[in-house]
């Protein structure tokens, strides 16, 4: 092992979508500051739409599972005791590379609903704290939408909205009919040119990585930003576990290099940003005489609290072509109008309506293989051409509840290719969720028949669908009942933060990037404002 | 019979061409040079397919092929999805098809689609109703 004596004033793990947006932040303060990334960086020329074969190729090495993907650089993740699947991407850019770029804000009643609701906790910060973070992150992401949502705390999109489409105005009809909420969706993908990348071609496999680079991921927006601005960024950098010493302060982390070589690199300040499986994994693997149970886990809730968002989609297919392969796959527009609670409908919280547009023709004929609705033989071109680009999809994404039992562990057998212990996940959907989807189905499958749908197929939750890794390292002001504290520090270690998914004390009922930055951003301001007294 | 014509029958049952002449059969699209680019792993199930097949599954009617292919999907399901998925992703990549049912050939990069803009005036009944979606503040 080299142990460096050289010792960094900030060392951030991790360089997806939090991770990023912190080393940016923190980069205008003169510290020096170094990111460790056990991935590499995409070249825009390796995505699958550079090939005729995109839609295979998106299944394979640039597939959203990283058991299916199975590179050097994935560590794998032990699924079997979830009804969920999580998926990934481990690379400069973190899951940002392959996300659908949807781009919601939590609602300002997602931050009470202990007060609200009477269900989970209350998250010790607000909306309105976060408020100036969200609008910094949508100015350097670059986000397109439409101000003027009635179901949103007002904001303005640095960028038009995305065009709707067919799929966009034909389910909209829908929506009008029935006099329900609906709107061009805010998304994390830019409609004209901004700030040197050129705009979107609607290419749409946005979640095989955007060649464009029309899709605001994290690797071209913060990055470059940076690094400029004096960041060291360490690519095939894995880390295996925080040390602490004798005061119990973090004083750097033990990693694997790019050739498999132990390094020890000191630090200040550690911030994690592994997502919420990567972070508690880390975390768990930190044991020490002092930590017994794993580094900032005295409350013993690392890893506690999995949320995922509990997920069903309805597809409508109509007679008329809608061009659906044509757009970007999960950006067009969404429906909040089950998302705040009501009690009537028999379940707390809600969920957001997020139509989505249509696969490739590869994705339609499998698709239909395995349903039965597209037969191989010679009635396969006419049900082909029925359904390619005639059909139009509404995912519902619901609120997900924390439950203790849904967690993160250290796998005792199964280890990534540097020998460090797999997460494993134990998982199963909450009753309040299982209705929830329940109701959001049926309702769903209302509004595509409005629209104008002649068949209709709808199911839920759907397993592959473990995007959002949510809560298992939450925020709280009582260090019995919480990991980190309101700006992100542990209770445990004071140098030690958290600036992930994991910090969600609930999920709200939309995609969490937003937030999720928004938190980043938010905490790295509180070092910077606290830097005299950071360790009091 | 040939492997090469056991393969170019199954390819004609799973994939056959369309009666108007606009679609081409899975047999007319290079699904052999296609093969070459998929590794080796491909070739055993395939040979495993073609001999329960049998030689003179190129001489049978189309009717009895098609009873011959579905029994196989019965028996071998696994072996069967991975092999259709190979010759949907063969015939989806022709450029003939492509134009036929309305994609861009070749890849999708840099040409992107084009997509209509929407018409925004259709948000008129929600912005009139704001009241009745507000969001809730707590
Ligand atoms: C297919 C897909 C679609 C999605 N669609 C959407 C969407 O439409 N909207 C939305 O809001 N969200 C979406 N998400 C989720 C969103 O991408 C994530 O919530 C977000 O990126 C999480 O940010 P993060 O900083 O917590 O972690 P990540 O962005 O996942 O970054 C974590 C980084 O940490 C690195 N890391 C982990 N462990 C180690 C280690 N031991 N050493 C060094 N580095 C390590 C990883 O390699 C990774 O780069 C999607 C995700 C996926 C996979
Ligand atoms: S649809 Fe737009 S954002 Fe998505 S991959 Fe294509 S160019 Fe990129």
């Amino acid at each position: 092992m080299t142990m460096s004596e050289d010792v960094v004033d900030v060392l951030i793990v991790g360089a997806g979508a939090s991770g990023a947006a912190a080393a940016w932040s923190l980069s205008d303060t003169g510290m020096r500051i170094v990111c460790l990334e056990q991935g590499g960086r995409v070249d825009p020329g390796d995505y699958p739409t550079n090939s005729a074969n995109w839609e295979s190729r998106a299944f394979g090495s640039f597939a959203i599972d990283p058991n299916v993907r199975g590179l050097e650089t994935d560590y794998p993740i032990n699924n079997d005791d979830s009804e969920c699947a999580a998926v990934n991407w481990n690379g400069v850019g973190g899951s940002t590379i392959l996300y659908g770029a949807h781009f919601p804000r939590l609602h300002p009643s997602d931050f009470k609903v202990k007060t609200l609701d009477g269900v989970a906790d209350d998250w010790p910060i607000d909306y309105a704290t976060l408020e100036p973070y969200f609008v910094e992150n949508d100015r350097i992401m670059g986000v397109s939408g439409l101000a003027g949502d009635p179901m949103c705390p007002p904001k303005q999109p640095p960028l038009p909205p995305l065009a709707m489409g067919l799929v966009g105005e034909t389910v909209a009809r829908g929506y009008n009919k029935l006099g329900w909420h609906w709107w061009p969706s805010d998304s994390a993908i830019i409609s004209e040119p901004y700030d040197g990348r050129d705009r979107c071609l609607n290419l749409g496999p946005c979640m095989s990585g955007c060649s464009q680079g029309g899709k605001s991921s994290t690797d071209i927006t913060y990055w470059p930003r940076a690094v400029k601005r004096g960041v060291e960024l360490r690519t095939r950098c894995r880390v295996r576990e925080i040390a602490v010493d004798d005061e119990g302060m973090a004083k750097g982390v033990h990693y694997y290099d790019e050739n498999g070589d132990e390094q020890f690199q000191r630090a200040e300040i550690v911030i994690m940003a592994c997502n919420g499986i990567g972070t508690p994994r880390l975390l768990l693997n930190s044991k020490s005489s002092r930590f017994p149970d794993g580094l900032a886990n005295r409350s013993g809730l690392v890893g506690k609290n999995l949320m995922f968002h509990a997920f069903g989609i309805v597809q409508g297919l109509f007679h008329e072509r809608l061009d659906s392969h044509k757009g970007p796959q999960a950006c067009c527009i969404l429906s909040k109008q089950f998302y705040e609670t009501d009690l009537s409908r028999g379940f707390v919280r809600g969920y957001n309506m997020q139509i989505s547009r249509g696969t490739g023709p590869l994705s339609t004929a499998m698709a239909g293989f395995m349903t039965g609705l597209i037969p191989w033989g010679k009635d396969h071109h006419d049900a082909f051409e029925k359904r390619f680009d005639h059909v139009a999809a509404i995912g519902i994404v619901g609120e997900d509840l924390p439950e203790e039992h849904n967690r993160v562990t250290l796998d005792p057998e199964l280890v990534d290719s540097d020998g460090i212990p797999a997460p494993k996940i134990t998982y199963k959907y909450g009753e309040n969720s299982l209705k929830m989807i329940e109701h959001g189905l049926a309702r769903g499958e209302e509004v595509i028949r409005a629209a104008g749908a002649y068949e209709v197929a709808s199911g839920g939750p759907l397993r592959p669908t473990g995007w959002h890794l949510l809560g298992t390292a939450r925020m709280g002001s009582d260090p019995e009942r919480s990991v980190v504290n309101h700006w992100g520090r542990s209770h445990d270690v004071k140098n030690l933060f958290i600036i992930d998914g994991s910090i969600f004390v609930t999920s709200g009922g939309v995609n969490p990037a937003s937030t999720i930055q928004a938190c980043a951003l938010y905490i790295a301001d509180s070092i910077k404002k606290n830097l005299s007294d950071l360790f009091d | 019979m040939s492997n090469e014509s056991v393969l170019g029958a199954l390819l004609d049952t799973l994939v056959p061409a369309s009666e108007d002449g606009r679609m081409p059969s899975a047999s007319e699209v290079g699904f052999d040079a296609f093969l070459v680019t998929q590794g080796e792993a491909v070739a055993p199930a395939l040979q495993a397919i073609l001999a329960q097949l049998g030689d003179d599954f190129a001489t049978l009617s189309a009717e009895a092929r098609h009873e011959k292919v579905t029994e196989l999907s019965a028996s071998e399901p696994a072996l069967f999805a991975g092999l259709l998925a190979q010759v949907y992703d063969c015939y989806y990549q022709d450029d003939r098809v492509r134009s036929a049912i309305g994609v861009v050939q070749g890849p999708v990069f840099p040409q992107g689609n084009e997509v209509a803009r929407g018409n925004l005036t259709m948000l008129d009944p929600v912005i009139e109703n704001c009241d009745q979606y507000r969001y809730r503040e707590p």
